[in-house]
């Protein structure tokens, strides 16, 4: 898999103290003992933030782990990515840089079966590509009639009670929207108010336009190359 | 609309910028100097013009903008209720509801009905906004009902076939299996890059197991507390009887013993005479031990007489306090005694009855003497 681009940079948030001249000497002051025991203690504490998927607050992370240690803050966390990626492969991402939100990202190419996914995560994956692959085609943004619209067409209905997904709607603007798979905005001055999906943040982290352009190109037997504008621009987005 | 920098813009002349948006984008630049003469003079016409309308009579004015503004609810409520159809890229429905916003503006001459002109342009470009984004994602066609059906196929639909349905608007024919959608969570899932979720292997720590300990110990507490409470009471019964038993019985001996004694004062009986039961070797044993009781407390004595055998007397309680303050007074002594031996005596000493009644029989018994 081919470096991507990442949307945001580690350590490029400034704490408000804006106190990053200052960190090297800082670091001396405490202990190594007790800055990589924080450095563990972070490494843990995201992994169990995790499970649900949701992003992680940077809020959080301060009151919980770091707390006294603040003013080491971006040192910590820079040496927590550096663990996550050298033990577990993974990474951590800040998605949100005004919010400061991070999420955790697998930086191992993915392996051909095996996967032990609980519950209906795989389902929902393919639910979520499916839905990503349309928002895509369809020129980075679809309202919600249109979506429902397509998703009809896969026996997929908002007001029905769904054999797999259940509450169909609730997944896909709740959950996927929590999770920051999904964007929705509302469309101005629409009565009934109506609403538009985009690709969110953590869609755009761990997955490309050209990776969801190949699923289309898979599932329909075609050259990706077939839909040029739409090929030109996930290439655009890996260089 | 004021691109030349004008700020209001007399109505005849901003009609004219707003019906050729496209073009007039790039001619405006060159006819601006101009306009700008051109429309300075119309202005102070049609201020003019505006100062006497305001000065009509306002009854004419009241009935006159109401009508506008009726109107253009109208046109706007049209707009929004029709939008998916304005939409329509070959409808040409946009371009008519703007001309007769033109019209309309015609006869507004205040800041109210100007702002429903305001509010209908902003709709208005809204929509034009959204034609615009629907032309160019339709550069590259995406026929989403076939990739619809590409995914039903990959799923394993049969299309042979025909599922009964309540709602059969616009469903495929076609019986979808249990597992569609996990085949197509398996292919979906090296497209993204999700980090595995992290668990425990042997689960969280939960707060429930300390729960039933806690019954169990308080179970456990209840009845060992039950338990010691009928222990001592019956503990109580055995001590008491034990310690009874020997004492009365100790008691019991001294007495026969002195009884004994009082008959011939001056002759100490014979030990052996006096424990051995020639009926029971163990009841012979046990008379011993209660002897010897007697012995240690100082209420009789043992010696050897001129044949060196053991004799045993009782002791007067007044000699007891000079017995006790004789040194060496007290000795210790072993006596080993097996059935043989005690069978040879009994034969030797001629022993007959025992001198020490068994402790069953009754007291009127135990006064008997030989």
């Amino acid at each position: 898999m081919s470096q991507r681009k990442r949307s945001k940079g580690l350590g490029c948030s400034q704490l408000p103290d804006g106190e990053d001249d200052f960190i090297p000497t800082q670091v001396e002051r405490r202990s190594q003992e007790q800055v990589n025991q924080k450095v563990s203690e972070l490494v843990q504490f995201l992994l169990v933030k995790d499970q649900k998927k949701i992003p992680i607050k940077r809020a959080d992370i301060l009151k919980n782990i770091i707390r006294e240690y603040r003013d080491v803050y971006s040192e910590i966390i820079k040496r927590a990515d550096r663990t996550l990626q050298e033990v577990f492969g993974l990474q951590l991402v800040e998605i949100d840089v005004k919010r400061h939100m991070y999420i955790l990202i697998n930086n191992l190419p993915c392996a051909e079966g095996e996967h032990l996914c609980g519950g209906k995560e795989k389902e929902k994956m393919g639910l979520l590509l499916v839905i990503l692959s349309f928002i895509f085609m369809k020129g980075n943004s679809v309202k919600d009639s249109a979506l429902w619209e397509f998703l009809h067409q896969l026996r997929v209905y908002p007001g029905k009670q769904h054999s797999v997904f259940g509450d169909v709607r609730k997944l896909v603007t709740e959950e996927f929207v929590r999770q920051k798979y999904l964007e929705t905005t509302a469309i101005p001055l629409t009565d009934p108010p109506e609403f538009k999906f985009q690709w969110g943040p953590r869609a755009e982290n761990e997955t490309s336009k050209k990776d969801v352009l190949n699923f289309v190109a898979k599932m329909q037997g075609k050259d990706p190359k077939f839909w040029a504008s739409q090929y030109s621009e996930a290439n655009k987005a890996t260089t | 609309m004021s691109h030349t920098g004008k700020p209001g813009g007399s109505p005849p002349a901003s009609r004219r910028r707003r019906s050729r948006p496209p073009q007039g984008q790039e001619r405006a630049a060159g006819e601006a100097a101009e306009e700008e003469e051109e429309a300075a003079a119309e202005e102070e016409a049609a201020a003019d013009e505006r100062f006497r309308q305001l000065s009509i009579g306002d009854g004419d004015d009241r009935e006159h903008n109401r009508m506008i503004r009726s109107q253009y609810r109208e046109l706007i409520s049209t707009v929004q209720q029709n939008r998916e159809a304005m939409l329509n890229s070959k409808s040409n429905r946009l371009t008519e509801a703007l001309e007769e916003a033109n019209r309309l503006f015609d006869g507004v001459c205040r800041a109210r009905e100007a702002a429903l002109d305001a509010h209908f342009l902003v709709i208005a470009s809204n929509i034009g906004k959204e034609k615009a984004s629907e032309l160019h994602s339709e550069m590259s066609a995406f026929d989403s009902t076939a990739f619809a059906e590409d995914l039903l196929t990959f799923m394993g639909i049969n299309r042979t076939e025909v599922e009964e349905t309540d709602d059969s608007e616009d469903v495929p024919d076609g019986f979808l299996p249990t597992d569609a959608w996990q085949k197509i969570g398996e292919a979906s899932s090296k497209y993204f890059r999700r980090a595995p979720t992290f668990h425990y292997m042997m689960g969280s720590f939960k707060s429930e197991p300390p729960v039933p300990k806690q019954r169990i110990e308080r179970q456990k507490k209840a009845s060992r507390g039950k338990a010691e409470r009928a222990m001592p009471a019956q503990l109580k019964k055995m001590e008491e009887s034990h310690q009874e038993a020997t004492e009365k019985e100790v008691e019991r001996i001294l007495r026969i013993l002195q009884t004994h004694f009082e008959d011939d004062p001056d002759t100490p009986i014979s030990f052996f005479d006096f424990v051995i039961d020639p009926n029971s070797f163990a009841r012979t044993v046990e008379n011993v031990f209660h002897v010897s009781f007697l012995t240690r407390d100082g209420l009789a004595k043992i010696k050897l007489d001129e044949d060196e055998l053991p004799v045993i007397e009782p002791i007067k309680p007044s000699e007891a306090g000079e017995e006790d303050s004789r040194d060496g007074a007290r000795n210790q002594v072993v006596i080993s005694l097996n059935q043989k031996e005690w069978k040879e005596i009994i034969e030797v000493f001629q022993i007959r009855e025992a001198m020490i009644t068994p402790p069953y029989q009754t007291t009127e018994e135990e006064m008997e003497t030989e």
